[in-house]
């Protein structure tokens, strides 16, 4: 029972019916004070048109007087002319109330009057004028009907207030009950969802209300969450292939060379291929690892304003011995003439690293391997060309998700990591990279590095990026080294 | 050859660190949690400490954080299984002088250790000399006998590590970090095809290999004569 107390539908019905017998409460009141008002308003309004009309004549006010007292038949109006001396000439009343200023404004009194042979304190509205000839004129008129008219509003109150409150909690109850009934739709489906039930959605009734808008909100949240959830268990299961296959060999490897090698040499070269493959497998975790720490995009606070144009030299040369050995042409060609950029210039370094490597691997010997970097629309964009064999128009989108290899590249070494190394690296910087068809026919590989708004275009030789010059023009910058 | 105090939780690894160090004809001493290495290593009598990053209890950039307040300057490196470059650059702040991941080949724990051993002294000379090779680093070339050798800057650069540290192993690893300031996983045969340039322009007709290759770890410049 405690945790109806608990619920938003209890709390929502009873704030809906104190809400309710509030509103009914404070129009009560409202309704009250007019009537109040209104009674006591026609009184004062009678007792000074009286006053008035007996002052106007000063001869004929004590028979004015005694005219509206004649009319009186329930012994409510109460009247008197006061002489100069205080004396009563004419009228009901003994004595002139004390107090009551002859301004000719009606005012509450409490006075003794005579009412059939008695004494009897009354409540009245009075008003007194003074006449010229120095006689004072009382007009007053009893408060019962004010009164009378106030216990029958408080009767009426009473009997209506058990039914208002009545309803004003049934109304609360249903509307909460409405409300809660939408709620237990949403947790029944939630419920499966915990058990894992991904492919469940909230219910959307279609009236566009904020419940239907937040449904829909969540369900897109769960599409986004179930896709991912696939891709996690497809990167999983590529793990676990790309890690049993050198493992599995491994072992195999192993269990032959214990019972069959025969000579020492035998067993050195049976461990030296398992380090080997040992080392491979090492080299996947650690990349897994790599795009795990990339896309957590701890390293956003690296970021620094750099150059492009000396990096991308640097990538050259650091390749460029290696493409001779394979008898490639490695060139570069910048004509942008202002690239900088804000971003982390180590982790740019390493897609642009990853993307030579792969086009110096994938191109036949004697080929070309060409860095580009132009200005396209504003924005600086890297390029990447080889001679090798491209990648076909349906696989390029493929390439650079985790573990994505080419079916006939699967005979080059390489764990098919590299680009989305480059992907994740271009994600977290807000790139684009792409791939398209080289002109002689290989691959393209582009990497679009618009500028941020906010990059400071004389940053690469601001404060923060240290640069290294290396003797011959080339410039890079580097984090400080501790 | 040298005092190693090894700080390391997990028994099969410590015995192997243990085993392949001693077979380098190291002394080693082996302490398998913080506080026990944290009491050794005040002991001043070390020549290189070898710490685990995460032990239990007590985490090995603290012990060496409070080892370096008090003035311990023992050389120091750091082995751990965390592997990006934020947890590197952390070691290295702690009073980390060098960072190890694991796993790692044998080989390239006892040049990291050799390294640190032998660290070069602060430039001053002005003129390096290792066998018939000098290297003069205020005009910045180099002549071997009497024959003039061009070199590119980034191999003047490499050649002025290697001549730095004369007979001892540098692995890959450590010229991508050292020489080209690469915090990335090094394609191996990189390194090697620079070595390979900068071997052929040292090397004239007829003369021994300044730099020889140690198989699976990396090479070693040598004095030929």
């Amino acid at each position: 029972m405690h945790s109806l107390f608990k619920t938003t539908a209890f709390r929502w019905a009873f704030a809906i019916a104190l809400w309710s017998a509030l509103l009914s409460l404070a129009l009560f009141a409202f309704v009250y004070w007019r009537t109040v008002t209104f009674a006591r308003e026609q009184l004062d309004h009678m007792v000074l048109h009286e006053a008035q009309f007996a002052a106007a004549a000063p001869a004929e006010s004590a028979h004015r007087l005694q005219m509206w007292l004649m009319e009186d038949l329930h012994s409510v109006r109460f009247a008197a002319l006061f002489a100069p001396d205080g004396r009563p000439v004419a009228g009901n009343l003994g004595y002139f109330p004390a107090g009551l200023p002859t301004d000719g404004v009606a005012r509450r009194i409490q006075m003794t009057v005579q009412l059939a042979g008695q004494s009897v304190s009354e409540e009245l509205r009075a008003v007194a004028v003074r006449l010229d000839d120095g006689q004072r004129l009382v007009v007053a008129h009893d408060l019962d009907e004010v009164q009378r008219g106030r216990s029958v509003m408080m009767r009426a109150l009473a009997l209506a207030a058990a039914p208002t409150l009545l309803l004003s909690i049934l109304g609360g109850v249903v509307l909460a009950a409405q409300a809660r009934r939408r709620v237990s739709s949403v947790e029944a489906v939630l419920a499966k969802l915990m058990r894992g039930d991904l492919q469940h959605r909230l219910p959307v009734n279609g009236t566009g209300d904020e419940f239907d808008r937040l449904s829909a909100g969540v369900n897109v949240l769960l599409a986004e969450i179930e896709r991912l959830m696939d891709e996690v268990r497809g990167v999983g299961d590529s793990i676990a292939h790309d890690l049993r296959t050198p493992l599995t060999r491994l072992r195999a490897r192993l269990e032959r060379s214990r019972d069959g090698a025969r000579s020492i040499e035998e067993f050195q070269q049976t461990i030296d291929q398992a380090l080997v493959w040992l080392d491979q497998t090492l080299a996947l975790i650690t990349a897994v690892l790599r795009i795990g720490e990339i896309e957590h995009e701890r390293r956003r606070a690296a970021f620094q304003p750099f150059d492009l144009a000396p990096m991308l030299r640097e990538v050259a040369e650091l390749y460029e011995p290696t493409a001779e050995e394979k008898a490639i042409r490695m060139t570069v060609d910048i004509s942008a003439r202002d690239a900088v950029v804000t971003g982390d210039c180590d982790l740019i370094f390493e897609a642009v690293a990853n993307l030579v490597d792969n086009a110096v691997k994938f191109t036949p010997e004697g080929g070309a391997v060409r860095l580009g970097l132009q200005e396209v629309e504003g924005a600086p964009v890297i390029s990447v060309e080889d001679t090798g064999p491209g990648i076909p128009v349906q696989e390029r989108d493929q390439v650079f998700k985790r573990f994505y290899r080419s079916a006939p590249e699967r005979h080059i070494d390489g764990n098919g990591l590299g680009l989305s190394i480059v992907a994740a690296i271009a994600a977290l910087h807000d790139f684009t990279v792409r791939v398209v068809e080289a002109p002689g026919g290989g691959c393209r590989f582009e990497l679009v590095c618009p500028r941020s708004p906010d990059a400071d275009r004389d940053g690469g030789r601001g404060r923060g990026a240290r640069r290294i010059g290396t003797g011959d023009g080339l410039l890079a910058c580097r984090p400080a080294r501790t | 050859m040298a005092k190693v105090l090894l700080i390391e939780d997990d028994r099969e690894t410590a015995e192997e660190v243990v085993a392949d160090l001693r077979g380098r004809g190291h002394e080693v001493q082996w302490a398998d949690t913080g506080p026990t290495g944290l009491d050794l290593a005040r002991d001043r009598s070390w020549d290189i400490l070898v710490t685990d990053r995460l032990l239990p209890g007590r985490d090995g950039l603290s012990v060496l954080q409070d080892l370096r307040s008090e003035g311990v300057r023992t050389p120091a490196l750091v082995l751990s299984a965390l592997s990006s470059v934020d947890e590197r650059i952390r070691g290295l702040r702690a009073g980390g002088d060098d960072y190890l991941v694991k796993p790692f080949a044998f080989a390239e724990l006892a040049a990291r250790i050799e390294a640190l051993l032998r660290r070069p002294a602060e430039p001053k000379e002005t003129l390096l000399r290792v066998g018939s090779l000098e290297l003069d680093l205020i005009s910045s070339t180099a002549k071997r006998g009497g024959r003039e050798i061009e070199l590119l800057p980034r191999e003047y650069r490499l050649l002025e590590y290697m001549m730095r540290r004369p007979g001892q192993t540098i692995t890959r690893a450590m010229l991508f970090q050292d020489v080209w300031n690469y915090n990335f996983v090094p394609k191996s045969n990189l390194v090697d095809v620079h070595i390979g340039r900068l071997r052929h322009k040292l090397d004239g007709p007829g003369e021994p290999s300044l730099i020889q290759n140690v198989r699976g770890v990396g090479f070693v410049f040598s004095p030929d004569a």
